[in-house]
């Protein structure tokens, strides 16, 4: 069948959820397993080794948080955006505090700017350490995994260093950041930096050169990009295909229209290309850390944090480890935000990675799926399915709240 | 009729190679924790030795879950059965002298049907937990298997056919001069290749991949039930390892030694134990290198590889003997 | 480049000699940098019972507490003292940030476990005013 109907068969199933198959052929993965970092449900239907159809189903990880940013005020709702992601956690912070920026009309201190290039990077260094430990581990390969997490050590130690804690920054704030680098940070960063390029060159060689690796990430995860683009796929799997997009180039934030990252891709759209994508992308990522530190202006860091934010909408976008993060946020002139709405990179890859797999055999789920970095811990959606009529739909809050209401009034538990 | 007993159950029998499996876990444990810059087991017993035998005990002290559709007469009573199947060949490994503990003119054939015969223990295991991932770990394993079981075989066969003999004091009393790994050096690499199958170590981890269906056919198993066929997988180990030594390094005798005194026996007991360590760490290295494949190509392997290079080298040692 | 097998056991001899770098936890001290966040301390001479601090908090740990009131000139104030339950502290100083009179800081201590909720209970501040 043509791709415009294999894409149409896709999503329509996959929405809809089944296709007639064999109770033996259905093997579970997830929502607990050894190879998600975070819980999802994927049905996988075999044959044999086969994969036939591979129907994700989402919302093990919902925790309401865009609800409950709604009872916070602005400053409070950073700490609660934050929390979504231990990865990323940065770039929701650093996505919500810029869409806030938008609608005042505080300008944020050059200072500030460079701050945030600074730890911002450094969070993409950490997140594909930790993504390319985890292809070691995915792939059986221990010794891979234990070394490339004994070195993302040091740039968590220089994390913890500057904004106090390794993973839950609470860094940035409405109009800067809360406060300035601690003196000598300097000597520490050049030296962390230093020592990281020299393994980014040897896990290059490892990785381009193991026969083991090379079998189980060479060709494997195969998409055709005119195929792919349909589906909307966003970050390093859009950018694997030889397109070259990224947020931090077409609509400059922080200071990256001084210090300018250079976009790289590739154009063999398999795992092999998405390994080497993310390991030159550390390299990028540590040529622009030592110039911002060289080059980083002095200055105040943050000028007044206002209580309440002008009426309007605003959007805005980052570029997180794993793609474009999209932020909207609604205020009604008050001191909480009336409406954040929050669209995670993940969101748009999952089905792309979805199709990549089929004709592949099992032993290949693990590293394709795992392929496009997923969090899912961001990306939870809530949705109603009703399987007899195969319709779908989204409730809002206040048909969950009155459907709740019901829900215990007619069935009294003790 | 008392000794032999003694000899049987205890030294240098079945709880001696128990105590050399908990030693072997130890070893690899505190190898791999060292090569990858950790530091690995330390507490339990001088530098975390005790270990091993700390999870077994831990493991037989839990409850046993058991699922509702599995067999439940094989899921109680087959893991100890599955112990004892290397339990019984490891009497057969001469430890102090030229023989085991028992030992037959047909032995090696013996060796070669337990060898086999802990694979259909596996599946039987698996069978009968009956999970989904279980189904697929045994058809991934009985894959394998079939690919490395003439390999095996073949690599097996050299020593016998060099020794003109298929007695395993005979293969150990003839290497007394040279050992026959320098005669026969392609089934020495190829039997390693094989036992990296055999016991499901990277890269041919597949039929028990921990990320793709979860532990294969041991998932359901806890308690009692995992405390043996962990054992068992150690004892596997060990069990090869000493094999290997048994038929390519001279077992417990060095070139041009006899073994009459009590000190000539002791000191054979440290040759076994530092060629069998050996040939242990020398897989343990190839196992934490490599990654682990898929079954197709590891099929493909064994059966393009392997297999010629076994029967090449019968070729060569029967031309040139 | 071509393929090799075994890329990766030169570096695992290397490794295997130098030191490791785990670090014995429990049976050592954990050195934590000069900044790091752990947990809330304050200051009771300092401290004027404002409130800016229970205002801001955004894990709803600090409660204001009325103990009694005095006179300042011809009005009665009310004394309040901050109450804080760190079980639910999240460590973020953004009471420290806002705190006007420099009362609040966070101390580098981190092991906070423990076997009842109550002893987290801080009422440093209420004590040195009763």
């Amino acid at each position: 069948m043509s791709s415009d109907e294999s894409i149409e068969k896709t999503v329509k199933e996959t929405t809809a959820g089944l296709i007639q198959y064999s109770p033996e052929g259905l093997v579970p993965f997830g929502p607990v397993h050894p190879a998600l970092k975070e819980p999802e449900y994927f049905k996988i239907i075999l044959e044999g080794e086969k994969i036939v159809q591979i129907i994700p189903r989402i919302g093990y990880a919902h925790r309401g948080i865009e609800r409950a940013t709604q009872d916070r005020t602005w400053v409070q709702a950073i700490y609660l955006v934050e929390r979504i992601c231990g990865i990323c956690s940065f770039a929701h912070s650093l996505g919500f505090v810029q869409t806030v920026e938008s609608l005042t009309e505080y300008e944020v201190p050059r200072r500030a700017r460079y701050i945030r290039l600074l730890i911002a990077e450094m969070e993409r260094i950490h997140s594909h350490l930790l993504w390319l430990g985890l292809v070691g581990y995915w792939t059986g390969f221990d010794t891979l995994f234990m070394w490339i997490w004994r070195d993302r050590e040091r740039v968590l130690d220089l994390i913890e260093m500057i904004t106090g804690n390794r993973v839950h920054k609470s860094y940035a704030t409405i109009t800067g950041v809360r406060r300035d680098l601690p003196e000598n940070i300097e000597r520490h960063v050049q030296s962390a930096m230093k020592y990281l390029s020299e393994r980014v060159v040897f896990y290059k060689e490892i990785v381009n050169t193991e026969a083991t690796i090379l079998t189980r990430t060479k060709g494997v995860g195969w998409i055709s990009p005119d195929v792919a683009i349909r589906l909307c796929p966003v970050g390093p799997l859009l950018r694997c295909m030889g397109f070259k997009r990224d947020v931090r180039v077409d609509d400059p934030y922080a200071a990256y229209d001084e210090i300018v990252p250079e976009v790289k891709t590739s154009t063999d759209s398999d795992i092999l290309s998405l390994l080497n994508l993310r390991l030159e992308e550390i390299e990028d990522s540590i040529r622009m850390i030592l110039d911002a530190i060289t080059a980083i202006p002095p200055g105040p860091v943050k000028t007044t944090v206002p209580r309440t934010i002008p009426k309007g909408d605003a959007m805005g976008h980052v570029e997180a480890p794993r793609g474009e993060l999209f932020y909207f946020v609604r205020s009604d002139g008050g001191n909480k935000p009336t409406r954040v709405k929050i669209r995670t990179p993940t969101l748009a890859n999952i089905l792309t990675a979805t199709e990549m797999l089929k004709g592949h055999t099992l032993a290949d789920v693990p590293v394709v799926l795992t392929g496009m970095d997923p969090c899912f811990g961001c990306m939870d959606r809530l949705t109603v399915i009703d399987l007899d009529e195969g319709k779908e739909w989204q409730i809002n809050g206040e048909q969950l709240r009155r459907y709740g209401i019901e829900w215990y009034k007619n069935n009294k538990r003790e | 009729m008392i000794s032999w007993i003694f000899q049987l159950l205890v030294f240098p029998g079945l709880t001696f190679f128990v105590w050399i499996a908990f030693a072997f876990e130890w070893l690899e444990r505190k190898t791999a924790a060292k090569i990858q810059s950790r530091v690995g087991p330390l507490t339990a017993g001088p530098k975390g030795f005790l270990q091993p035998v700390a999870d077994y005990f831990k493991l037989i002290l839990k409850e046993e879950i058991i699922p509702r559709y599995s067999d439940r007469f094989v899921f109680l009573y087959g893991p100890p059965l599955y112990f004892s199947v290397p339990a019984i060949g490891a009497v057969f490994i001469p430890v102090l002298g030229e023989t085991g503990v028992l030992s037959h003119t047909y032995d090696l054939l013996f060796i070669l049907f337990i060898l086999s015969f802990s694979v259909l223990m596996a599946s039987i295991l698996g069978y009968a937990a009956s999970g989904r991932y279980a189904i697929i770990s045994i058809g991934r394993l009985i894959l394998q298997y079939t690919s490395y079981e003439v390999p095996l075989i073949l690599s097996i066969l050299a020593p016998a056919l060099l020794a003109k003999s298929l007695s395993i004091s005979k293969i150990v009393a003839s290497q007394t001069s040279i050992w026959y790994i320098f005669y026969a050096p392609i089934s020495f690499a190829v039997f390693l290749i094989v036992s990296l199958a055999e016991l499901e170590k990277p890269p041919f981890d597949i039929p028990s991949a921990k990320t793709e269906i979860v532990a294969g056919w041991m998932t359901e198993f806890s308690g009692r039930a995992l405390a043996y066929i962990k054992l068992t997988k150690n004892l596997n180990y060990v069990f090869l390892s000493a094999l290997a030594t048994t038929l390519f390094l001279g077992g417990p005798t060095l070139p041009m030694t006899i073994q009459e005194d009590f000190i000539m026996s002791f000191a054979s007991l440290l040759v076994f134990l530092a060629k069998t360590f050996g040939v242990g760490f020398l897989i343990f290295v190839i196992k934490s290198a490599l990654a682990r494949i898929k079954i197709e190509q590891a099929t493909s392997l064994l059966w393009t590889i392997t297999t010629p290079l076994s029967f090449l080298q019968l070729l060569i040692i029967t031309v040139f003997r | 480049m071509r393929r090799k097998l075994g890329i990766a056991i030169p570096e695992m001899i290397k490794t295997a000699f130098n030191t490791t770098i785990t670090k014995s936890y429990p049976f050592r001290e954990l050195e934590v940098s000069e900044r790091f966040r752990g947990k809330l301390d304050i200051d009771p001479d300092k401290c004027t019972g404002c409130g800016v601090c229970a205002i801001v908090c955004p894990a709803s740990v600090i409660t204001m507490i009325d103990l009694g009131k005095r006179k300042v000139g011809d009005r009665e104030v009310p004394i309040r003292r901050p109450l804080f339950n760190l079980y639910n502290c999240i460590s973020c100083g953004q009471c420290v940030d806002d705190c006007r009179f420099n009362a609040l800081r966070l101390t580098k201590e981190f092991e906070l476990a423990v076997s009842d909720k109550n002893s987290l209970i801080m009422k440093k501040a209420i004590e040195h005013v009763s």
